[in-house]
């Protein structure tokens, strides 16, 4: 079988996407004989762009011009593009302060006089300048939806991307819910599943950090929380911490 | 001819950033580093943020890292807010710490720094011809994410390690399983220091600079630094001392601490710091490319270490508790331990539970000075080498620091 031809890179990001991806310790080996890691610059020199790729997994999401300029040459270079991980799909931690001016955040940590001349923009995710094919989320990801992700890219097949929200999963684990018996503010109802409900099955409750559900889901989760005597914008604000700029 | 070459980017290192390379009449002159990463304006993105939610966001700095910013946090706020946290998630919080030290190290060793040494391109190039180191890389680095997911619910980003606590403490059995493995890689562990130091050297001989860590407290965690010229300075202290600013041609801060000395951290710094001589001898002389070596020797230890937590945690009796409840107050809280690379800090001030202030300083961003200087230090031992001998060994100098630039600049 033709090696899968693959492109690995970050974007402004923390590499949690891309270590998710190394920490498939037990797979790697069989990995390694099916994916030809052309460009990933964590983990394998040197790293030239080519001219084709099957696939381009980018993680991150986009603050600067050169990035802007690796991603449009990724899209040009490769079949398919995949947003993979919670930045890449929806701007992520690094978005949370998009509603304020720039500038005004460079010159609160670099100081007023700072030399360095800096072309930062408000953090988008990837749908705003390419076409994305496909969307894994999770700040990270599950380990097995990237390696599903590969495996189904060999077969030519993309993912789709899950609609269904934490609480299905944690109805099927039977896992105990923290929103209705303990009246925690768990974010289950409103983001997407796909990690089976990892958090609450430890007791914590979810945080969002897989971005919400379609709208669709929505009306039903928000009635929840008001039985809860939650406010719908306490929920919302917090699901804004992965997914800036998100209103219900 | 004369004139400048960027290295496009960095490789087998977290992060983006390049070294330029300053050439005159065919020969290369001199060097410079540049960590392009994209700010991601932490600092400010903790401003105005709640008591309970700076740890879960600030961990996002970088995920190599991921535990060890998730503890530090941890530690400077409940500082902060007053709070003391039972003996047992003491005890938890430094076994995930001691899992994220074996994860990274394994990653470095194994994944990132090898292919120098036997000539491949990555670990793809491992795989086919050096099967039998990847795979032994791999068995340690499973371990470490193993002991992260136990202790922190997820091997980046540990969501079980809690403001006050930890969510489910892991069961006895699970930790009795983790014993087994370590006990079972402790061995093997001779071995790959064995194996190791017997690698051939890859780089002329840099020396390395001072040393600086933070001590104090059980290994890879303490109250000040501690540099190798005897100087102390406690954390409430040390962010001034370390005296962070900015400088062109890098989006990381670069410490250059009180103005004359420059310092290394990571590894190799905390091995002579912190050891007694006859045991850091182990890890060579005063080079700079020793930090190899100590990452290996700092693996067993960590092994050795994370044993030792667990029969405590067992001999004590793990049990589930609930995580001590916090309420909002004001207060600064500093908090210094030793990542994987080195000393990192953080720093915040609350005012009635929300974050007026923070500040965060990392092992890359402190190494930048260094790395400069070593850069320098490389180019003139290598004066009549061409480019492409003189790039190569660039990469591996950095290498030897194993940046985490995402870190650096965060
Ligand atoms: S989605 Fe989360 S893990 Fe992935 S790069 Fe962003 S912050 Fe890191
Ligand atoms: S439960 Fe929520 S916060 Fe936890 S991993 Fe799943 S989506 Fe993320």
């Amino acid at each position: 079988m033709k090696r899968l031809r693959v492109a690995i890179t970050g974007l402004t990001s923390c590499s949690g996407c891309q270590l998710a991806l190394l920490n498939c310790e037990a797979e790697l080996p069989q990995l390694l004989e099916l994916v030809d890691f052309r460009f990933f610059p964590m983990a394998c020199s040197p790293a030239t762009l080519e001219s084709d790729y099957d696939a381009a997994l980018v993680e991150g999401c986009l603050s600067m011009p050169h990035e802007q300029e690796l991603l449009l040459s990724l899209r040009k270079r490769s079949r398919y593009l995949v947003a993979v991980g919670t930045c890449a799909a929806w701007g992520g931690v690094a978005a949370l302060k998009n509603d304020q001016d720039r500038e005004q955040l460079r010159q609160q940590v670099y100081g007023t006089d700072s030399t360095a001349a800096l072309e930062t923009f408000s953090p988008l995710p990837l749908n705003a300048v390419v076409q994305v094919d496909a969307t894994v989320t999770g700040c990270p990801p599950e380990k097995e939806e990237l390696i599903g992700l590969l495996t189904g890219l060999l077969k030519g097949s993309l993912p789709t991307l899950i609609s269904y929200p934490v609480c299905t999963e944690c109805r099927m684990k039977e896992t105990l819910c923290l929103l209705t018996e303990r009246s925690a503010l768990c974010l289950g109802p409103l983001t997407l599943g796909g990690c089976g409900a990892l958090c609450p099955a430890l007791g914590v409750p979810c945080e969002g950090c897989r971005g919400p559900v379609p709208e669709a889901n929505l009306a039903e989760a928000m009635e929840i929380y008001l039985q809860k005597g939650y406010a719908q914008e306490a929920a919302c604000e917090r699901l804004r911490r992965f997914c800036p700029g998100w209103r219900a | 001819m004369s004139g400048s070459r960027k290295i496009d980017i960095l490789t087998r290192v977290e992060g983006h950033g390049t070294v330029e390379l300053l050439r005159e009449g065919g020969k290369v002159t001199g060097a410079r580093l540049n960590l392009f990463e994209s700010p991601r304006f932490f600092e400010a993105l903790l401003v105005g943020r709640r008591y309970d939610e700076v740890a879960e966001i600030a961990c996002r700095i970088c995920s190599i890292c991921s535990t060890a910013h998730k503890v530090a946090a941890l530690q400077a706020v409940e500082q902060a807010l007053k709070l003391q946290v039972s003996r047992q998630t003491g005890l938890l919080r430094e076994l995930a710490v001691q899992g994220g030290q074996i994860e990274s190290h394994a990653l470095q060793i194994f994944c990132l720094s090898l292919p120098d040494y036997l000539g491949t391109s990555g670990f793809s190039g491992l795989a086919a011809a050096f099967p039998k180191e990847l795979n032994q890389g791999l068995r340690l680095k499973a371990l470490g994410n193993m002991i992260q997911e136990t202790v922190g619910g997820r091997a980046i980003h540990p969501f079980n390690l809690m403001l006050g606590g930890v969510g489910k403490v892991p069961q006895a059995e699970r930790l009795r399983l983790i014993h087994g493995q370590l006990e079972a890689l402790h061995d093997e562990l001779a071995g790959v220091v064995g194996f190791v130091s017997g690698l051939p050297e890859s780089l002329p001989p840099v020396s390395a600079l001072p040393f600086l860590a933070a001590s104090g407290g059980p290994p890879l965690f303490g109250d000040r630094l501690t540099a190798s010229g005897g100087e102390t300075v406690m954390a409430t202290s040390a962010a001034a001392w370390l005296h962070e600013r900015v400088e062109p041609g890098s989006n990381a801060k670069v410490s250059r601490f009180d103005g004359k000395k420059t310092f290394m951290v990571g590894p190799l710094a905390r091995l002579k710091l912190s050891m007694p001589d006859q045991t850091s001898e182990r890890a060579t002389g005063a080079l700079l490319s020793s930090s190899l070596l100590a990452r290996a020797v700092e693996l067993q230890q960590a092994l050795d270490r994370a044993g030792i937590l667990i029969s405590c945690l067992l001999d004590e009796g793990v049990g589930q508790e609930p995580p001590v409840a916090a309420t909002p107050a004001s207060g600064v809280g500093t908090a210094l331990m030793e990542a994987p690379r080195g000393t990192l800090l953080h720093s915040y001030v609350f005012d009635k539970g929300i974050c007026t202030a923070a500040d965060i300083i990392t092992p890359t961003a402190i190494n930048q000075a260094a790395m400069e200087i070593s850069l320098q230090k490389l180019i003139l031992l290598m004066n009549s080498a061409g480019y492409e001998e003189v790039r190569s060994s660039c990469e591996r100098l950095i290498r030897c620091f194993d940046p985490c630039i995402s870190c650096a600049v965060h």
